[in-house]
């Protein structure tokens, strides 16, 4: 377990590492740019292909293949043994060096040439190679670009992304010691010239796997460039690199996995070269005589502890399933501004390479990088077996948290769970804030070390009078309810948007329901859950279900997204059968978020005041993905009369507030809401509607601190003011 | 043998020419005629490396080119198609789907060809167009044995390594023209 000295060291790497990502200009552009046209790339592949079946047969085929890791291991062994290849499993990363470095001495090799093999990176097995007098070649064009700049992966598909023509260029011209042309056409034909000599001279060729069938003992690889197929036709000694976690049972099942990867992986329906090799095969020995001969193959099978321990674990052992295709790193808002080299280790980045690293590179790097994710769960959206990427990071937070507490962040949580602390504090904020606010509605600048929550964004002021108190000033006029409903307003809606709050009720008491609301209900407990805090979660959980009375309402309504995912989630912190579980279950089934519940019980009318309103709408990651909630507020804003809906640019993408994600990371944060902001104002609406308190404290933020005119209105505002129910 | 269906030839061509490939649709008898055309008339090639196969010889593809002054190697093709520009093979498989051409086997001539060639010209028996990705799967699961070699090559070798700028013919054929000969 790291120390706490040891982790200090990691994050402060990692955060000047962010700093000097977010500064370069070129990873900026190139990644900036791949990441923002990925999704539209990968929906015209995969047209035509039911994604969902292939995701199904998929994890059932790696599923079969991880219970049964032994049998795979033997079956194609004794499979591709049967058809002349070698085969050695090693049972540790330096077993698995030692014996390549050896196969390579014995040949008296003096030149390998290498198609990209990410399980290498984890061996280091070019430096290793290269220490012995080797030579080594990565023949993919983006691992030689990376071995010219002496550099790792920045990417799982495309690793020197973070390099542009002109360096490319300067690289090719150190290394060829002649001038190489800063074009991307004279570049390639640059390495063409450069590898292709080392293919026709190579020893040894190497080969890392996407896919290693059991049935057939068949090793495959997917590459676009051929580099897969020359070292495995040229040379007459080839070695082949994969982990246990490659194999799948038969050859049906490579199907799955070659039908999504290339699709996943770079847009493409199949990428240019895609071989199988079972057993050995024809080589010429000699090109004067044209003597040939069965080459020598030999595959070795990395069977490590380190990769034991993932099957081990079952909260990651899905990580099994995964088949690399990078789709989790183009989906990622954070990834998309600092890549791989900062959001990842020496070999794997983004949302899967923080479980990759844990497991099988540093658990101290992934212990810093871990806190890179967002949680917005876009990546989950792509990932081809259905991983649970943000979740099993936050389990990684929360055994970082357990391992080592964090006093300060506990204080934080504990107050934030004290409610009469809490809000107390809030009250007192409310004065204490006016020297900050002068006396505007936002805060544009802090003193100090605080001043980088307000570079780029201003914040909101606490409300002179909190929700809690103007609820029982409002008249709630519903002559024969149809049912009573609980607020639950969240700590943003009772302290900072009241208006919005307002709008609630009197929104739901225009569709015949009367609201109430439950004086001592605290927060929600997510933000005790996104610091790695699951106990007090639970503590906020308890209070609330008490608080709520949940027996007494038909339904609980919440405008904040994360506070309801929070209140639907309750059930799952009991043990079933016990009398907490079905308090917390009536109140998890009874909870809904304000559009949905809106919807639901007949909200949806033809009405308004017919006054045009030109909006653009942000969906909130939680409402979106955790909730699924992503049409109704749409129908309910169309159906609004004068309300005209322009889409902006990746609507679903984060605004980059992500709870506490704004203070931990407020550089990243920045850059995120930049991008909203540009994508908001590309539709030239006058309006920016959401639905989560949180994403609206960004986003105004954001427009206020770029002196935009655009207005920012929960949904729950627009139906309030539109159908003139304040 | 059955006669390859035009709509199953377009999806072929269509998806090929999808990738920067192109493809012809031939007779038997005019099968030599074509690969000379791919080869000098479309692209100005005067050499190349022919790993023949029974159909290749039948058609009589090496005395045509040889005829049409293409310097032609039929022997020693790891040597040769290290300066020749054109390569000429026959692929098993195509997949209609896709715009791929399967090659399977081990003989090491026809697999040099489709990697160290300028311009791969492969032909391949029009009843031998696998219609379907998952029918491909199937075609090759009901072989007697599993071929040791399978190659699925899907128009020219290509990269987008630097700044995602899609360029072709990094390290395999700059081009790939594909064959569909009509079965008799």
């Amino acid at each position: 377990m790291a120390t706490q000295e040891e982790l200090k060291k990691a994050n402060d790497k990692l955060n000047n590492e962010v700093k000097i990502a977010l500064a370069n200009v070129t990873l900026n552009k190139t990644l900036g740019k791949m990441c923002a046209d990925y999704p539209a790339k990968r929906a015209k592949a995969n047209i035509g292909i039911d994604f969902e079946a292939n995701k199904e047969n998929l994890v059932a085929a790696k599923e079969d293949a991880a219970n049964h890791v032994d049998e795979m291991i033997e079956m194609f062994t004794k499979n591709a043994t049967a058809r002349g290849a070698k085969v050695f499993r090693a049972k540790s990363n330096k077993e698995a060096m030692d014996f390549i470095l050896k196969f390579c001495t014995d040949r008296n090799a003096k030149l390998v040439v290498k198609s990209k093999s990410m399980a290498s990176e984890e061996l280091q097995m070019n430096e290793v190679l290269e220490e012995h007098g080797i030579d080594v070649f990565g023949a993919d064009l983006g691992d030689f670009i990376l071995q010219l700049d002496h550099n790792t992966p920045m990417h799982l598909v495309l690793p020197a992304l973070y390099l542009n023509r002109d360096q490319v260029g300067d690289l090719f011209t150190d290394f060829q010691k002649h001038e190489v042309s800063h074009t991307i056409d004279d570049e390639t034909k640059e390495a063409r010239k450069i590898m292709r000599d080392k293919f026709i001279r190579c020893d040894i060729g190497f080969s890392g796997c996407n896919c290693a069938i059991a049935e057939t003992g068949t090793v495959c690889t997917m590459t676009n460039e051929g580099n897969g197929r020359m070292v495995a036709t040229l040379p007459t000694h080839h070695l082949y690199l994969f982990g246990i976690e490659k194999f799948v049972r038969r050859f049906k099942d490579a199907e799955y996995v070659f039908r999504v990867l290339p699709r996943n992986g770079t847009g493409q329906r199949i990428t240019a070269y895609l071989s199988m090799y079972t057993g050995t095969n024809q080589v010429v020995m000699n090109k004067e005589t044209d003597e040939k001969a069965d080459k020598e193959f030999q595959i070795v099978i990395l069977d490590t502890p380190e990769r034991r321990s993932i099957l081990a674990d079952p909260d990651f052992r899905q990580v099994f399933n995964c088949i690399r295709c990078g789709g989790c790193q183009d989906m990622c808002p954070a990834f998309a501004l600092v890549g791989g080299h900062a959001f990842g280790s020496r070999v794997y980045g983004g949302g899967i390479g923080v479980m990759l690293t844990q497991f099988l590179i540093d658990p101290v790097r992934a212990d810093a990088i871990q806190n890179i994710c967002l949680q917005c769960g876009r990546c989950k959206d792509v990932c081809p077996v259905g991983m649970q990427i943000p979740e099993m990071i936050m389990t990684l937070r929360n055994r970082k948290a357990k391992a080592n507490p964090d006093s300060v962040q506990r204080f934080a949580i504990e107050t934030v769970n004290n409610r009469k602390l809490f809000h107390s504090m809030l009250r007192i904020a409310s004065v204490a804030q006016q020297p900050f606010s002068k006396g505007a509605p936002m805060i544009r600048h802090l003193p100090m070390f605080l001043s980088n929550l307000t570079v780029g964004r201003s914040l909101p002021t606490v409300a002179p009078v909190p929700f809690r108190d103007i609820f029982p000033t409002i008249v709630q006029n519903v002559p024969n309810p149809k049912g009573k409903i609980a607020l639950f307003a969240g700590c943003l809606l009772d302290f900072v948007y009241t208006d919005i709050a307002r709008d609630v009720v009197l929104d739901l008491n225009s569709i015949g329901y009367l609201v109430d609301m439950p004086m001592d209900q605290g927060c929600c407990g997510s933000p005790a859950i996104t610091m790695g805090d699951p106990e007090n979660a639970v503590n906020a959980a308890i209070n609330n279900i008490e608080a709520m009375h949940a027996e007494d309402y038909d339904y609980i309504v919440s405008a904040c997204p994360s506070c309801t995912e929070e209140l639907r989630k309750y059930a799952t912190f009991f043990d079933e059968g016990t009398e907490e579980y079905a308090k917390a279950k009536e109140l998890s089934d009874k909870s809904y978020d304000f559009c949905k519940l809106f919807y639901m019980l007949g909200g949806l009318q033809d009405s308004g005041d017919d006054k045009p309103m030109k909006i653009t709408y942000h969906d909130s990651c939680h409402l979106n993905r955790a909730l699924g909630v992503s049409q109704e507020q749409r129908e309910l804003l169309t159906h609004t009369n004068g309300v005209e809906l322009t889409e902006m640019f990746e609507h679903d993408n984060c605004c980059g507030f992500g709870g506490a994600y704004c203070i931990q990371y407020p550089e990243i944060s920045q850059k995120i809401l930049e991008k909203k902001i540009n994508n908001i104002k590309d539709t030239g609406a006058d309006y920016v509607v959401v639905d989560c308190p949180g994403c609206m404290m960004q986003i105004r933020g954001g427009l206020d601190a770029a002196d935009l005119p655009i207005t920012v209105k929960h949904t729950a505002e627009v139906i309030a003011e539109k159908r003139g129910l304040i | 043998m059955s006669m390859i269906k035009d709509e199953v030839y377009d999806r072929f061509k269509s998806a090929l020419e999808a990738v920067a490939g192109k493809c012809y649709r031939t007779s038997k008898a005019d099968l030599a005629k074509t690969v000379v055309k791919a080869l000098k008339d479309d692209y100005g090639y005067t050499d190349a490396c022919l790993a023949e196969t029974p159909l290749l010889k039948e058609a009589g593809v090496g005395k045509a080119m040889e005829e049409a002054g293409i310097k032609t190697y039929t022997d020693h093709i790891r040597l040769n198609q290290e300066t020749a520009k054109g390569g000429v093979t026959e692929s098993q498989y195509a997949i209609a789907d896709l715009g791929s051409i399967v090659q399977t086997g081990t003989d090491v001539d026809r697999r040099i060809v489709a990697c160290l060639s300028e311009l791969m010209v492969c032909v391949v028996k029009g009843s031998n167009v696998i219609s379907e990705w998952s029918d491909f799967f199937d075609t090759i699961g009901a072989l007697p044995e599993h071929p040791n070699f399978i190659g699925i090559v899907t128009g020219p070798s290509r990269t987008s390594d630097i700044e995602m700028v899609s360029v072709v013919g990094v390290h395999g054929p700059l081009n790939l023209t594909a064959i569909v000969v009509e079965d008799e």
